[in-house]
């Protein structure tokens, strides 16, 4: 039995023994390459899930939307590392009880989809753990390489470059799991601290908040990179950020689902290099 | 519509010799929404408080903006000035165009567009102000010193004598401090444990103070007024509440060779121990890590001897949790590690001591009974070299700064060896003699001309030793010659140093430190023993190198202060605090880590029925000390800082 039917036939166990009240998973897109969520409330149409090399997306941001969890009933999700990692980030903001999800995990490996082993976030530690230890993906390191290389007046015109195409359409606050603010900051008017004319100044502006509010948090699973339509290399910020707290702070974002956010948390062992 | 007076002040000439004051007032005058723009030399002064006041009452004033020195200075005065003119104290903002303009600038053109954008900012700032009351929060009028050295306890006395509890924290056995340790004190040569004893017993049997010895603050939560300090308990293995002190446990420990701290390893201790005879509480302790009984499971000979069943080994370590209105630190100082001087042989030749021993080989009560006995064989010195500043001022190896109490000690340790021996000769290599304090040039006057002390100044590349004798070897740079002295002892007057754990308690506890370890005070002029922390005082060493009259008349002003507080019942605080928007909290507990005061919690929202809807942040107002870092964590943007909020910041910001 190939992965896919393995996991519809999973998907069918979950859903007719009631221990689900819904699987979230992927279904056929409107290219042969593309894959959209499918929301399966019963056995009977798991047929329509499908998984394949093309299963990217990571599907936890589907569950925070108001009201999905709060009947108490568990919910199944197709769910790849990163998208794990996300669920341990959002138990660990308390944006959803971890019991509440069952994890159809898999994997992508030369293409191909291949499963996981384990149902519940904490049985994946040692799986994240050896990530981590692993390191941040070595080929965005390159292209990060290249930017770190350039001088800061380089780097400044690059990003002016990058950030000038934005439209603020904000489909990578969208797609993104960690956010999941009923209001975003975007959307303060009272004062208006992002500009929300899709100048220069508001660009920086809106991106940077973005990474910051990103940082320690981001588990690099490509979806903002992605959705851009003007294909702002997202990724490198998210990188670089990601790198700063490792580097720094020994934090690989959703690691538990106990882990404390690293902007907020204090060591007596931090380094306070930049205080007196 | 608001009507704001501007008040542009020269501050002297300290404002006014860089910034164009009268440019300053005339645009300022043209901003909209100010009735009242005018300058004046001191502001702050009788005359100039009265002209705001006027202003305020003539005119209606809705805010008033003083343009002048930072608001750490002067914010108290001119919202006194607010208040007293009917207008909410909350409506001042100071436009600090000194040590942020005129002081750090020496163009005067730009300097005063600087200061028109400063005063013009906090106008827009002060229109968006709005009434503010301070929060009464209640006080507990009992107070913790930390540390029994001789500030510890005098900070202690004080506050106790004047009718309210103290707990005395010392995690050593004993309370007393350096002090103990000492011979005789300069300047007037009174022997240091007698006129500390009866301080240490007076502590002990005083009615308001709770003595805890050989115990160490593990955690402190709160604020000012309101502390829960948490105190480890050490476990002692001798029960305190029947002890007698007799001793006869000490007596008979077969482990009689631990070489004594107290005595600078000049003499021995047992497992049971007391540091020293005069110890107070005089209950000894045991040392679990050379206690044979913990170490193999037998003996327990102490316990077979105690006659009134006082030895317990079945005691554990207990957590205390005391609720203080006020902490006192005194945690004091330690000596340097010589060892850095490799070219001295501390460490190497055991004649080589520090000052230190020194008081210890002096002291009537030490290893020696006072004979001053060099540590190698026992014999009288017929020559001592002391070397001045071994590790004071000495960027390179030692520390930079001078430790204040070197040049008196050395000079007070020549004179005891004048006392002592007879025909013994001393060299004292200096750097400068720094002798100010009341009694104290007179005192090494005494002992350069009447003790003959030998001073040369320079100093020492190396000492060796060379049969039997040490040799040192120096530079004279009055003569501009080399000097050699064979000595049979050398005393180094090592540097003043933080305690080993200064920076992890000062993280502990919440207060400042600096580049060496020594506590920060809030300001080293106007407020010396108080920390930035409010509620949190400083006395001794532990803020800098100081002798004992410094300490002790530091420990008196940390309890003139601490008794200030509890004079009292209520506290006023600032009303600048902190509070969340339910709507817009996304509930994710970020700014419940963050907060460093614990001040948030976490609320229920429910609906009409009463089920939860959603939880939120919410704001304990008598816990929060509007740090804002809340606000600046905040993703979704649901804080705000009352006296701070984004619309008054934002204002600011964009009047630059
Ligand atoms: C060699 C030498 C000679 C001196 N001679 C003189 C002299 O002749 N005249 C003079 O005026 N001064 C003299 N001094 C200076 C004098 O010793 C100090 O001024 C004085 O001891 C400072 O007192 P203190 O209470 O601040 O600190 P300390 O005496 O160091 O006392 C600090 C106390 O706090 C305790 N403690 C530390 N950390 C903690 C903690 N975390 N929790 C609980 N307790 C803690 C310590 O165990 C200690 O008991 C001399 C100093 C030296 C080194
Ligand atoms: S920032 Fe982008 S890559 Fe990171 S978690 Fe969000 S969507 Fe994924
Ligand atoms: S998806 Fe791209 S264009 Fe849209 S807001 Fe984000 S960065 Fe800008
Ligand atoms: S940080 Fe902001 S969103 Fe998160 S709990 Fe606190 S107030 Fe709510
Ligand atoms: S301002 Fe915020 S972080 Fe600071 S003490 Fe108040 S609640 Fe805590």
């Amino acid at each position: 039995m190939g992965i896919q039917e393995q996991y519809r036939k999973e998907a069918a166990e979950l859903l007719s023994s009631g221990e689900v009240k819904l699987v979230i998973g992927y279904g056929e897109g409107s290219t042969a390459e593309r894959r959209r969520p499918v929301f399966v409330r019963s056995a009977e149409y798991v047929s329509r899930l499908v998984l394949d090399g093309s299963c990217v997306a990571n599907l936890s941001s589907y569950l925070v939307p108001e009201g999905l969890l709060s009947d108490g009933k568990k919910v199944a999700v197709f769910l790849k590392p990163d998208g794990i990692r996300s669920i341990n980030i959002l138990a660990a903001e308390s944006q959803l009880d971890p019991e509440q999800v069952v994890i159809l995990g898999f994997d992508i490996e030369g293409g191909q989809a291949a499963p996981l082993p384990g149902r519940k976030a904490s049985d994946f530690t040692a799986l994240i753990g050896s990530l981590k230890s692993a390191g941040l993906s070595p080929e965005l390191q390159k292209d990060a390489d290249r930017l770190e290389q350039m001088s800061a007046s380089e780097r400044f015109g690059y990003w002016k470059e990058q950030f000038s195409k934005c439209i603020k359409c904000y489909a990578c606050r969208q797609v993104c799991p960690m956010c999941y603010c009923r209001r975003c900051i975007v959307d303060v008017n009272q004062p208006q601290w992002i500009n929300t004319s899709s100048h220069t100044l508001g660009n920086f502006e809106w991106n940077i908040i973005r990474a910051f509010h990103l940082a320690g948090r981001c588990v690099s699973c490509g979806g903002c990179d992605r959705s851009c339509p003007v294909n702002i290399p997202l990724r490198l910020i998210n990188h670089r950020m990601a790198k700063e707290a490792l580097d720094t702070f020994g934090h690989y974002a959703g690691e538990s689902a106990e882990q404390q956010p690293v902007l907020a948390t204090f060591r007596q062992e931090d380094p306070e290099t930049f205080i007196l | 519509m608001a009507k704001i007076g501007v008040f542009v002040c020269h501050c002297g000439e300290n404002i006014a010799s860089m910034v164009d004051t009268a440019k300053l007032t005339a645009t300022i005058a043209d901003h909209p929404g100010v009735t009242v723009s005018s300058e004046y030399k001191y502001f702050c002064s009788d005359p100039g408080q009265e002209t705001v006041k006027k202003a305020i009452r003539e005119n209606g004033l809705t805010g008033v903006v003083v343009a002048a020195c930072s608001p750490r200075m002067h914010e108290q005065t001119f919202r006194k000035a607010c208040a007293e003119a009917g207008l909410n104290p909350y409506m001042l903002e100071l436009a600090n165009i000194r040590e942020q303009c005129s002081w750090v600038h020496t163009d005067r053109d730009e300097a005063t567009e600087k200061a028109i954008e400063i005063t013009r900012s906090l106008v827009e700032k002060v229109k968006r102000n709005n009434d503010l009351k301070p929060i009464s929060v209640p006080v507990t009028r009992r107070a913790m010193v930390i540390g029994g050295g001789v500030a510890g306890i005098q900070a202690a006395i004080d506050i106790a004598s004047a009718g309210r509890e103290v707990v005395l924290v010392e995690r050593e056995p004993s309370i007393g401090g350096h002090m103990a340790q000492l011979s005789e004190t300069f300047p007037t040569l009174d022997c240091s444990q007698c006129i500390l004893t009866p301080r240490m017993v007076e502590a002990l049997q005083h009615p308001n103070i709770t003595m805890m010895t050989y115990s160490e603050v593990e955690e402190v939560d709160g604020y000012i007024g309101n502390f829960t300090v948490k105190v480890r308990r050490k476990a002692r293995y001798v029960r305190m509440e029947t002890c007698t002190g007799c001793g006869d446990c000490i007596q008979k420990c077969p482990v009689k060779k631990i070489p004594s701290d107290f005595e600078c390893g000049l003499g021995n201790r047992t497992a049971i121990y007391t540091p020293f005879a005069q110890a107070v509480p005089n209950v000894p302790v045991i040392d679990r890590t050379r206690c044979t009984y913990f170490k193999n499971g037998k003996c327990k000979i102490c316990q077979k001897t105690c006659q009134i069943d006082s030895i317990d080994f079945d005691q554990q370590d207990r957590i205390e949790t005391v609720e203080v209105g006020a902490i006192v630190v005194a945690t004091g100082f330690q000596v340097q590690n010589t060892a850095i001087y490799g070219e001295y042989g501390y460490g190497r030749y055991k004649d080589v001591v520090t000052g230190l021993h020194f008081e210890r080989l002096a002291s009537a009560s030490g290893p020696t009974a006072g004979k001053i006995l060099r540590p190698s064989d026992g014999k009288e010195p017929e020559t001592v070299v002391f070397i001045q500043c071994a590790g004071s001022r000495d960027a390179a190896k030692g520390v930079k700064y001078c430790s204040k109490i070197c040049c008196m000690y050395t000079a007070k340790h020549a004179m005891l060896y004048a006392h002592k021996v007879h025909h013994g000769n001393s060299q004292i290599f200096y750097m400068d003699i720094r002798a100010a304090g009341k009694g104290y040039d007179e005192f090494t006057r005494r002992a350069i001309e009447e003790d003959e002390a030998g001073y040369i100044r320079g100093r020492v590349s190396r000492v060796f030793e060379e049969n039997g004798k040490l040799i040192v070897r120096g530079a004279d740079t009055l003569l501009g010659r080399p000097v050699e002295v064979v000595a049979d002892m050398v005393v180094l007057a090592t540097a003043m140093v933080p305690q080993p754990d200064a920076k992890d308690f000062a993280k502990r506890i919440g207060i400042g430190y600096d580049e060496y370890g020594f506590f920060n005070e809030a300001h080293l002029k106007l407020r010396p023993v108080e920390t930035a922390t409010a509620g949190i005082y400083l006395c001794g060493a532990c803020q800098s190198p100081k002798d004992i009259p410094d300490s002790v008349a530091q420990a008196s002003a940390a309890a003139a202060k601490v008794l200030g507080l509890f004079s009292k019942e209520q506290l006023e605080r600032e009303p600048v605090i902190a509070s969340v928007t339910d709507a817009t909290c996304a509930g994710c507990w970020g700014c419940v880590i963050a907060c460093p005061y614990n001040a948030i919690d976490r609320k229920d929202i429910t609906d009409r029925n009463g089920n939860v809807v959603k939880r939120v942040a919410s704001v304990n107002p008598g816990l929060c000390q509007g740090c804002g870092t809340c606000v600046t964590f905040c993703r979704s943007n649901s804080i705000d800082l009352a006296g701070f909020t984004e619309k008054q910041i934002f204002a600011e910001v964009m009047a630059l």
